[in-house]
């Protein structure tokens, strides 16, 4: 039964959300303020972990919360090397807003108010994503990119004797592109597919994720040789 | 990478204005010390300083002064600019998280009903969390409609009133409104202090006052309201809290219209930061004061109303006279 911890601190909201993840079968826990959350979600190398099973397959976060914000914890869980997809749920519904928070490190966003359908169908959504960027490409568990070994399942790249965390997104995007090997991808298609984004949404998001896959990959990321631009197009990986 | 700074980029610039306002200034009062060394008329010798060129030097010295107050004013403008755009925009983004959250909440327990298959109980519980958030709702929009109401102009018809019978009723309501044990709030104070004014407006200052005070309260809420008049005819309200209190910083800003402790974005209390502007506004509208105090950060707070023309019973009957 996959689990997610909401974190809100709006108490009729987190029981409202609380009451209908229940229903539709995933497991829940809440944490209402922003310092208890990094220390459930980036804790310290050195404290060890709580009793019980501390995995969550997906993180709802509120944006304002007392302690620190929404986006600060999504910064020290990634920069902890937690990469549990993360849902945003903010009052701020500007396209700049939904480009901030997805550039901070979340996985999607939703502005309040939303209707309890979408919500339960982007929550569905990621974990569904997460199963496809976690499933092994091209039916082996290992990946081989250029010179790297990609294993999808734990997301993670291993290039000579470095080994890089993806985060889900980079794990979707280069995923996207090693299934479509040789062929151009446009941008709309991976703004869909990859940010669940409407493909005309105005964001320097793709060409910043894929300059960092292009940093885990290339011998010399300002000269790809194996992740191309195709100008006005997209990007294609080159078949070996 | 992710970059948080880009949270205040937009009021960034402001600032760099206000800092080559200062440059400006300093630039001029170094121009002016120049002015002082080169031409005044002891520093050439004595022969040459004639009626005229002391003119020149009286004349030259006024316009650099003139040029460094103009200079001040306009760079003490410019902060108070500054200080108001962003207590503004914390405004708005504490309004937009007040209006919102029960929004959200409102829609969601809606869908909630109308999708799921709910028992009579569950239903119940609903309806009754639905309440509350128009009731917050309500809140806010009297707070944002009381602010643009009660202005510092004097209370158009003063009527008489009693002024421990507003505060008693004021009390009542936040017991009821926050569900407090009636213990929770002690009163003290004369049977009746009377004075004209305007009563809707004195309950809805001491309302805000106890509001904060309950809102600013740690675990339990223990908060003592005082009454009384004094021989010069002042009538005052004091309310005090046990609850988290304030450095003395934050003291002499706390009245100002959107200010608020901290930064919105990690708010852990609600509020638009309208309620003590509120205040404030109604106690002046009575030439009264309004004074705060706190002994530091989690100390607890007070605040005392104090309005004059107390009115004795000849006082009363003359002031009704008068308006019959």
């Amino acid at each position: 039964m996959p689990r997610i911890l909401l974190v809100e601190d709006e108490e009729h909201l987190a029981a409202g959300i609380r009451f209908n993840l229940e229903l539709d079968g995933y497991e829940e826990e809440t944490i209402a303020d922003g310092l208890s959350a990094v220390e459930r979600l980036a804790p310290a190398p050195d404290v060890p972990v709580r009793d019980g099973d501390p995995s969550v397959d997906l993180v709802v976060l509120d944006v304002m919360l007392p302690g620190l914000d929404g986006f600060q914890i999504v910064e020290r869980m990634r920069a902890s090397g937690n990469y549990t997809p993360v849902l945003m749920l903010t009052a701020k519904g500007l396209p700049e807003d939904v480009v901030q928070g997805l550039e901070a490190g979340a996985d999607d966003y939703l502005p309040k108010p939303f209707d309890l359908p979408v919500l339960l169908a982007r929550v569905r959504g990621l974990i569904r994503r997460r199963d496809w960027a976690r499933a092994p490409a091209e039916g082996a568990a290992l990946t081989r990119v250029g010179g790297a070994e990609v294993d999808f399942t734990n997301l993670e790249l291993q290039k000579g004797s470095e080994t890089v965390r993806l985060t889900l997104l980079e794990a979707m995007l280069l995923k996207l592109l090693v299934e479509r090997r040789g062929q151009v991808v446009t941008k709309a298609e991976i703004l869909e597919k990859v940010w669940n984004l409407n493909p005309d949404t105005e964001t320097r998001a793709v060409d910043n994720f894929v300059m960092r896959l292009r940093r885990h990959l290339e011998e010399d990321a300002g000269h790809p040789r194996l992740l191309q631009t195709v100008r006005g197009v997209g990007y294609r990986l080159v078949e070996e | 990478m992710p970059n948080l700074s880009q949270l205040s980029r937009s009021r960034r610039p402001k600032w760099h204005y206000v800092a080559v306002g200062v440059g400006l200034i300093i630039v001029a009062v170094a121009l002016t010390v120049a002015w002082q060394i080169l031409a005044a008329p002891d520093s050439v010798p004595s022969r040459a300083v004639g009626p005229a060129r002391a003119v020149v030097w009286f004349f030259g010295s006024l316009l650099f002064l003139l040029l460094i107050a103009g200079l001040v004013l306009i760079v003490i403008l410019l902060l108070r600019e500054v200080r108001l755009n962003e207590r503004q925009s914390n405004f708005v983004s504490a309004v937009t998280h007040e209006l919102k959250t029960p929004v959200s909440s409102l829609k969601l327990y809606l869908d909630t009903l109308e999708y799921r298959e709910l028992s009579t109980d569950r239903r119940a519980e609903f309806y009754r969390t639905m309440r509350q958030d128009i009731e917050r709702l309500n809140v806010t929009i009297n707070n944002v409609l009381n602010a643009a109401m009660y202005t510092d102009r004097p209370v158009a018809d003063p009527r008489p009133l009693d002024l421990a019978r507003v505060a008693r009723r004021a009390i009542e309501l936040t017991v009821t409104r926050h569900q407090l044990p009636r213990e929770a709030i002690r009163y003290e104070g004369p049977d009746g202090l009377r004075l004209a004014g305007d009563a809707q407006a004195l309950e809805t200052a001491l309302l805000n006052l106890l509001d904060n005070a309950v809102k600013y309260s740690k675990d339990r809420v223990q908060i003592e309201v005082e009454t009384w008049g004094d021989a010069d005819g002042q009538a005052h309200v004091r309310v005090r809290d046990h609850g988290i209190g304030m450095s003395r910083a934050h003291l002499p800003f706390i009245f100002t219209r959107f200010y608020r402790i901290g930064a919105e974005v990690r708010r852990s209390r609600t509020g638009t930061g309208l309620g003590l502007f509120i205040v404030r506004a109604i106690v002046k509208g009575h030439r009264g004061t309004i004074t705060a105090d706190s002994p530091g950060p989690d100390r607890g707070s007070s605040f005392t109303i104090s309005v004059p023309g107390l009115l004795g019973p000849e006082a009363e009957a003359d002031a009704e006279a008068a308006r019959a």
